[in-house]
């Protein structure tokens, strides 16, 4: 029996680094991140797309929540701001852009959101005192106030209510008496009927930690002083201030200044850690197809009523990149965008100790290269994850358990299911048919009569392996026992005279290729060229093709595909995210392994495109759909009219190809086979069964377990069901079985389970 | 001495027979092994030939998320 080394201990502490540049620049070609195109338009970074959700959901105390933090005074900015967002609208290019500014004003208008006075606030220690009037000034008390500092203001204006007037003077009655209302409840000490010159200034000053003044004050105060305007501070003056243009200008201009208040107070340089400032591109991607009203709601005098608001609102697509998410049912299982699940998945690999719970999500991706199509930026999971694979398995740190059966399963391919030999009557053959190991596994028959019709119909002789081309190893992560694999391929095609091999698998092929075989082609290619086998039915029924994600950017296999199942009458339906956008059944990267549930949901993806029944080209694919109920053949059943039947379960798979093995033997090449028959009559319950097929227990296993119990005869026998429980320990795994015996020779099983674990008595 | 922490127990409560050895299995102290580490449980075992018994329940309960877990340390 094969054996695969287990990890070793989980006190190993180390990791193999994966350069953190290479990690980013592969995370930076998601845009998923990027601010919509309205909000990286706008200096104060609004976060428009958020606020219009909320408007359109009728939610305009949440959308005013929003606008107010980029808003002290909401109605001030939404009836004076010049909305460069509203040019920026994606929705501008298949029609009317979204009214923003409008949207704004209905919600500063129907949040109603007043804080009442008495909220209780911790403000912050440092003190700030505002000089002057206008907007700018206002603004700036407005977001210091939101800062928590405690603010007072020193104006000529007698009293506040001239000081809003003067602020923003193009406010209609009702909008005033609102932000009048809103600015007696902020916590802003107004100290008014001042005379601001520099005796005043200087006689205040001792009492406040940071300074601001208008502009129109700094000049009468300082007039020599030079303001830097992207830091709105004159440095020598220590003085908070600068010139500001229009609404959206005051607006900018205060919050800037409002940050340079911070580093002040914090004693740190003004120009220090601000981060990104003001307007940007953004590299967003945003489908359009979904843009459906494309005409902007028209705005009546008094402004949008709240059903208007919400109408509007309704329109924003909400700009966001899902390409991916939308056709990868893995990424759409664990609800993350590729830039920050590789973020993770990079960060799980660098876990010296403690829990590494990415493994699973790492596992789970079928490395199938589809969101690397479908990505307007190429953006590549599969790479990521396999890299992550083998950056734990070379440090000792992946689990064996979510892709030993798999690994097993290669070896018993390569190992007692293996199988090269020329045709008989050549010494070497032109060519050699590498049906897959899932070809021999899922549908013997087909094998054999594509094996038959290649010797029949290709001169130069054919020879047969029987294998598996290692893509198992690899997708795995475990880069030495693929070598291994590749390196007996390669000993083994030498053997055969390196013949030009015949891939009936569009992944072996790709395994194979970048392993070096030179020659070789899919056996679609071979059925075109000589065509069909004789007496193949015409089938005249439509089906849906599955491309195989093996054959992902290989052009001519997919159109050799679609030829051939032209001649053979099918009419193709045509179904969304075909060709190099086809998603993976679930079989690709392990994935049906590592993570059955992901899995499943991956086939079920596939299967959502459309009700006919499914033709593919790769014999997982097959499987997989047929194991969802779905009618389902590979296309090389439709050219040699066999039919692989329902879908062996696990032990069905392994024996199919012993049998395909043993047979091609007997009868082809005329050798008799090592046939081991059991001494003993083994029988199985349904749920027996079914049970192993689920818990991944092989026929061979619970044979093993029992040939043990005959040895030894060790067994506990239950007392109330007067059942037998045997195990064995086989590789890493003990193996339990319950059975019922009649005689000697014929045994019932029950039930079988196994662990990981060892168990051993302990002493005392 | 202090009681001894163990993760499990199961007493047989005199159901289970060895079958090779002819007695009753017994409450005994055993140990599950994994990926170097060791955890004491309490486990039917055949007071003669030292036969540990893990029942069905305990292989794909508590032993499965143990191995889980330390599956991803
Ligand atoms: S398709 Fe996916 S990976 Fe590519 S940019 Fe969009 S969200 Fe990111
Ligand atoms: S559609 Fe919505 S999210 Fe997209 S740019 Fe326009 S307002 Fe912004
Ligand atoms: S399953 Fe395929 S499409 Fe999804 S992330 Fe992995 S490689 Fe990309
Ligand atoms: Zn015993």
């Amino acid at each position: 029996m094969s054996q695969i080394q287990e990890r070793g201990s989980t006190h190993v502490y180390k990791v193999n680094k994966i350069s953190r540049e290479e990690m980013e620049s592969m995370v930076a070609r998601c845009v998923y991140e990027q601010p919509p195109f309205c909000s990286a338009a706008c200096p104060l970074k609004l976060d428009v797309r958020a606020m219009l959700k909320a408007a359109a959901d009728g939610n305009f105390k949440k959308a005013l929540q929003l606008y107010e933090k980029i808003a002290p005074f909401p109605l001030i900015l939404s009836q004076g701001c010049e909305a460069p967002c509203e040019g920026k609208c994606r929705l501008n290019e298949v029609g009317d852009g979204l009214a923003i500014r409008e949207i704004e004003r209905a919600v500063a208008r129907y949040g109603e959101q007043f804080r009442l006075g008495s909220v209780f606030r911790t403000s912050k220690r440092h003190k700030t005192a505002v000089f002057g009037s206008g907007l700018f000034a206002l603004l700036l008390a407005g977001e210091l106030e939101k800062k928590a500092y405690p603010v007072t203001v020193f104006c000529e204006e007698a009293d506040p209510e001239a000081y809003l007037r003067k602020a923003a003077p193009f406010l209609d009655e009702s909008a005033f008496a609102l932000e009048l209302r809103r600015l007696k409840g902020k916590e802003i000490r107004f100290v008014c009927g001042c005379r601001l010159n520099a005796a005043f200034y200087e006689q205040q000053k001792p009492a406040f930690d940071v300074l601001c003044a208008s502009d129109e004050v700094r000049a009468r105060l300082f007039p020599d002083s030079v303001p830097v305007p992207e830091l709105m501070i004159c440095e020598a003056e220590r003085l908070v201030s600068g010139p500001t243009e229009g609404v959206l200008g005051a607006a900018f201009g205060a919050k800037k200044a409002a940050l340079t208040v911070d580093r002040l107070a914090q004693k740190l340089d003004p120009r220090n850690t601000r981060g990104q400032e003001g307007a940007t591109d953004s590299a967003l991607y945003t489908d359009l197809s979904e843009a459906k009203v494309l005409c902007r709601v028209a705005v009546p005098a008094g402004g949008y009523t709240k059903e208007q608001a919400i109408e509007e609102a309704g329109r924003c697509i909400q700009c966001h990149c899902e390409e991916c998410l939308k056709s990868c049912a893995y990424l759409k299982h664990y609800k993350k965008h590729p830039g920050l699940l590789a973020r993770e998945i990079y960060n799980n690999t660098q876990i010296i100790m403690g829990d590494h719970q990415l493994n699973k999500p790492m596992n789970a991706c079928s490395l199938c290269g589809q969101c690397t199509v479908v990505c307007p930026n190429g953006f590549d999971m599969a790479r990521v994850c396999h890299l992550a694979r083998q950056n734990m398995v070379s440090t000792d740190k992946m689990p064996l358990a979510p892709h030993e059966f798999a690994l097993l399963d290669m070896l018993f391919s390569n190992g007692d299911a293996f199988l090269a030999r020329p045709q008989p009557g050549f010494a070497s053959c032109r060519y050699v048919f590498f049906p897959g190991c899932q070809a021999a596994a899922i549908a013997p028959e087909t094998v054999r009569a594509a094996y038959e019709d290649l010797c029949a119909r290709l001169p130069g002789g054919v020879a047969l392996m029987l294998g598996c081309c290692g893509a198992i190893a690899d997708w795995a992560g475990r880069m030495e026992m693929a070598q291994q694999a590749h390196e007996f391929l390669d000993r083994e095609l030498a053997r055969l005279g390196d013949p030009i091999v015949i891939a009936g698998c569009p992944s072996c092929a790709k395994e194979l290729r970048e392993h070096g075989v030179k020659e070789l082609r899919g056996i679609w290619d071979v059925l075109e060229e000589i065509g069909l086998p004789e007496g193949v039915h015409k089938l005249e029924r439509p089906m849906a093709l599955h491309d195989s994600c093996g054959a992902r950017g290989d052009a001519a296999t997919q159109a050799s595909i679609r030829r051939l199942a032209a001649s053979l009458g099918v009419r193709l339906t045509d179904t969304p995210y075909s060709g190099d956008r086809s998603p993976c059944c679930g079989y690709g990267g392990l994935a049906a392994y590592a993570n059955p549930e992901v899995a499943g949901e991956m086939t079920e993806q596939c299967l959502e495109r459309s009700d006919a029944p499914y033709i593919s080209y790769c014999m997982a694919c097959r499987d997989r759909f047929a194991r969802k109920g779905r009618e389902s053949k590979h296309i090389l059943e439709l050219c040699y009219g066999t039919d692989a039947g329902a879908p062996p379960d696990i032990s069905e798979k392994r024996r199919n190809r012993l049998q395909l093995k043993r047979s091609l033997l007997q009868e082809l090449w005329l050798e008799e086979p090592m046939e081991r028959k059991l001494p003993y009559t083994l029988n199985w319950t349904d749920e027996a069964r079914e049970m192993m097929d689920r818990r991944m227990i092989l026929t061979e296993d619970v044979i093993a377990v029992l040939n043990g119990f005959r040895e030894t005869g060790e067994a506990i026998l239950e007392g109330e069901s007067g059942l037998l429980v045997a195990r064995r320990r086989l590789g890493n795994a003990t193996f339990w079985i319950k059975f019922s015996r009649e005689g000697e020779n014929i045994y019932t099983v029950h039930r079988a389970w196994s662990h990981r674990m060892n168990v051993v008595k302990r002493e005392g | 001495m202090a009681a001894e922490k163990n993760y499990y127990t199961i007493d047989p409560e005199g159901k289970l027979t060895c079958l090779k050895c002819g007695v009753p299995l017994v409450k005994g102290k055993a140990k599950f092994m994994y990926l170097d580490n060791g955890f004491p449980v309490e486990l039917p075992v055949c007071p003669v030939c030292g036969f540990v018994y893990v029942p069905e329940e305990l292989a794909l309960g508590k032993v499965a998320s143990v191995e889980r877990a330390l599956e991803d340390k």
